[in-house]
């Protein structure tokens, strides 16, 4: 081993697999012959060394022994389940997403139901019938008055202009 | 069906693979995924055999997860028994042990994400306790060196229990479950250069968090 395993990006699980005794025989003598010329490397091997006894501390506990009567006993209930209790048991990959369908499922309903007959009619403001007699009758009324002199109000006139 | 009573029908009878279908290359495949095939033909002494090789280990994996034995068998039940429940669909296309784990990663992942944690907590010193006591019991240490031992064991439960959980379920999978690279990476529906990523990270966390064990 030439070059320094850390320096070339491969010290990392180099170091995991020499410390947990999974490095073929070749490679770990190529490697310890390396880490008597290289600091970094036999530090890094060292402290490895050392998380890996520390985690050998943490042994199992041992098992409850009723842990597999409890177990066949929930078996047992599950195959005297109904046919739809076991089909909401299954693992669907879908059911997440059923409050989502349930929720579309409800407005598409909604949507259906709604005829649009019972929606109230858009508030169209009523156009002011304008009978044409009243129209010609007012022209007429207003061109007798200026004729006898009589001032008309401007609103007056500003409507039949509109008009 | 009692276990036992199970147990002792599947070693009794081992032409039960003749309800096997005969295509399939049992003698190819691992002892795992022929017992697996056994259950899906409907052999449930089959699944007791199944139980009794990975019971230790999957509770093992979870207990290191979820830092509590009650929650841990609770949800070793329920992996074992999505395992029950696939067994109709089941096709041996990966290792059993990987498919085993990953369900039991999912249910430990997903018991972590939801923070049910935080409700053990308080159970979790007791539990610890206990789970001490009978670890220790039959080692015949002096008084001191159980205290010694119980310093220890704390911190590096604390020491794990920081990891963020996927690079937990990592580190558990690879140091006390020796599993592959590629097993992990399989269990965890990641790349093995993930894989390797988490672990590196991982370890680098735990070297700085316990290097006054040393």
């Amino acid at each position: 081993m030439r070059e320094c395993p850390i320096e070339d990006g491969s010290g990392a699980e180099l170091i995991l697999a020499y410390v947990a005794g999974t490095l073929d025989p070749e490679r770990e003598a190529a490697f310890e012959q390396h880490m008597r010329n290289c600091q970094n490397c036999r530090e890094l091997a060292a402290a490895q060394r050392d998380v890996w006894s520390a985690l050998d501390h943490w042994t199992p506990v041992p098992v409850s022994q009723d842990f597999d009567e409890k177990l066949f006993r929930r078996i047992a209930a599950e195959e005297r389940s109904t046919w739809w209790q076991r089909i909401w048991r299954a693992n669907w990959s879908w059911r997440p997403a059923l409050p989502v369908a349930a929720a579309c499922a409800v407005l598409a309903a909604f949507v259906l139901l709604k005829t649009p007959d019972s929606a109230p009619a858009a508030s169209v403001p009523a156009q002011p019938q304008v009978q044409i007699d009243q129209v010609e009758h007012a022209l007429d009324d207003i061109d007798m008055l200026k004729t006898l002199g009589v001032e008309v109000p401007a609103e007056q006139t500003k409507s039949t202009e509109r008009i | 069906m009692d276990r036992k009573r199970m147990i002792a029908q599947a070693v009794a009878q081992p032409s039960m693979t003749t309800r096997v279908n005969n295509d399939v290359a049992a003698s190819s495949l691992e002892r795992d995924a022929e017992l697996m095939l056994r259950v899906r033909a409907g052999d449930q002494a089959s699944f007791g055999l199944l139980l009794e090789r990975h019971r230790g280990p999957v509770i093992h994996f979870l207990f290191r997860m979820v830092q509590n034995q009650a929650v841990a068998e609770e949800l070793a039940q329920e992996a074992f028994l999505r395992v029950y429940r696939s067994r109709a669909t089941y096709e041996p296309t990966a290792k059993f042990t990987t498919w085993l784990f990953r369900i039991a990663t999912h249910l430990a992942l997903n018991w972590i994400r939801d923070g049910r944690n935080e409700k053990s907590q308080q159970s979790l010193d007791q539990e610890s306790a206990d789970g001490a006591t009978r670890q220790v019991a039959d080692r015949g240490r002096t008084v001191e060196e159980e205290l010694v031992y119980q310093a220890r064991l704390n911190e590096v439960r604390q020491a794990i229990e920081l990891l963020p959980s996927k690079q937990r379920a990592a580190v558990m999978m690879h140091k006390y479950e020796e599993l592959e690279y590629s097993q992990i990476a399989n269990v965890l529906t990641c790349s093995e250069s993930a894989v390797k990523s988490l672990l590196f990270r991982a370890y680098e966390s735990l070297r700085s968090r316990l290097a006054h064990m040393a």
